[in-house]
């Protein structure tokens, strides 16, 4: 927000189209332009595209940055970022490396940052979800984003019935054949739901087959001397069913 | 400061209209209507058919300007087109070719 104020402040020179102003049609350019009143049709700029609270942007754009303060209804293509802010309402495709969406900001479409590099998950993925997860249920039946939350549950489910096996895990130091056998249906029950979801699954899903076995062997100490000897059998009735 | 500025680099292809002040130092190509006044700047390109109540033109501008007010070309502007509006001023250095029309009854 602040840095829209202050480009605002120093655009004076720039292009301003003023709260009265419609313009439609093809507009095109190499300088930041700020949008007070509406502008219909295309928008292409090789530089800053600032909608301010007043202004109505009902077009294709394709610029370096743009911040939507007011309503932009098209679909948006940057080649740095997109930044929606507390008073920015969108509907529409965001495609940028970059894609900021304040609280407060209302928006509905797709976005899309290219290749994801795996160090910048955890900053930007959580920001971008929420406010696509609180609009979708109104608007739209979930496409692609709804799925990623059922996986995370499923790995749970399905680390669960496995937690029978630790048992066996704990004496595969014994006999390593049926630890291996033991291994493999624990790892039968997680494939399953990623089937459902196709892009998001494999990162969704990793993390969590870790943490079951480590869970898994963990728990699997206190419990396992006592069984120990029983164990074996109990897990080859459950493989059977 | 409710002033809309069309900077040097960009283009607009289409409509523009509204009522406050327009200055154009950019092109615009298509159609203006606007309620108040209209500067084209020394490098503004327009190549559009013009309704305004003021328009001052230092630039260029192909295609027909009609002002309820007043219509100025300034030196170093170059114009063609129509021109009808009640008052017209054409400044020395102008360049313009195109018919004058300054006789308001229908408006």
């Amino acid at each position: 927000m602040a840095t829209a104020k202050e480009l605002a402040g120093n655009t004076v020179d720039n292009t301003v189209v003023g709260p009265s102003i419609l313009i439609s049609g093809r507009l095109t350019g190499d300088e930041d332009l700020t949008v007070r009143g509406r502008v219909e049709g295309e928008l292409t700029l090789s530089r800053t595209l600032i909608v301010e609270p007043s202004g109505v942007v009902k077009a294709n754009v394709a610029v370096k940055n743009a911040i939507v303060s007011g309503v932009v209804v098209g679909n948006i293509n940057a080649t740095e970022s997109v930044e929606l802010t507390h008073e920015g309402r969108m509907v529409g495709d965001i495609r940028a490396p970059r894609v900021i969406i304040v609280d407060g900001a209302s928006f509905r479409g797709r976005v899309d940052m290219g290749d994801v590099e795996p160090g910048r998950l955890p900053a930007e993925r959580p920001a971008v979800n929420r406010p696509q997860a609180t609009t979708r249920p109104t608007v739209r039946p979930g496409a692609t984003p709804p799925r990623p939350p059922t996986p995370p549950a499923a790995p749970p489910r399905a680390a669960t019935p496995p937690a029978p096996p630790p048992p066996p895990a704990r004496t595969a130091p014994a006999t390593t054949g049926p630890a291996t056998v033991v291994s493999r249906p624990s790892a039968k029950p997680l494939p399953p739901p990623p089937p459902a979801a196709p892009a998001f699954t494999p990162r969704a899903a990793e993390p969590p087959r870790p943490a079951s076995t480590e869970q898994a062997s963990s728990a699997s100490a206190p419990v396992s001397r006592v069984v120990a000897a029983g164990a074996k059998k109990k897990v080859v009735v459950k493989k059977s069913r | 400061m409710a002033n809309t500025v069309i900077g040097s680099s960009i283009v607009i292809d289409g409509e523009i209209s509204g009522d406050e002040v327009l200055v154009i130092q950019g092109t615009v190509k298509g159609k203006i209507s606007l309620k108040e006044s209209l500067y084209v700047e020394g490098s503004g390109v327009v190549e559009a058919d013009i309704e305004t109540q003021n328009v001052e033109i230092a630039g260029r501008v192909t295609g027909n300007i009609v002002a309820s007010d007043k219509v100025e070309l300034k030196t170093d502007c170059r114009v063609v087109g129509d021109i009808k509006a009640p008052r017209i001023l054409i400044a020395d250095g102008a360049s313009f070719k195109g018919n004058v029309d300054m006789d308001m009854k229908e408006r």
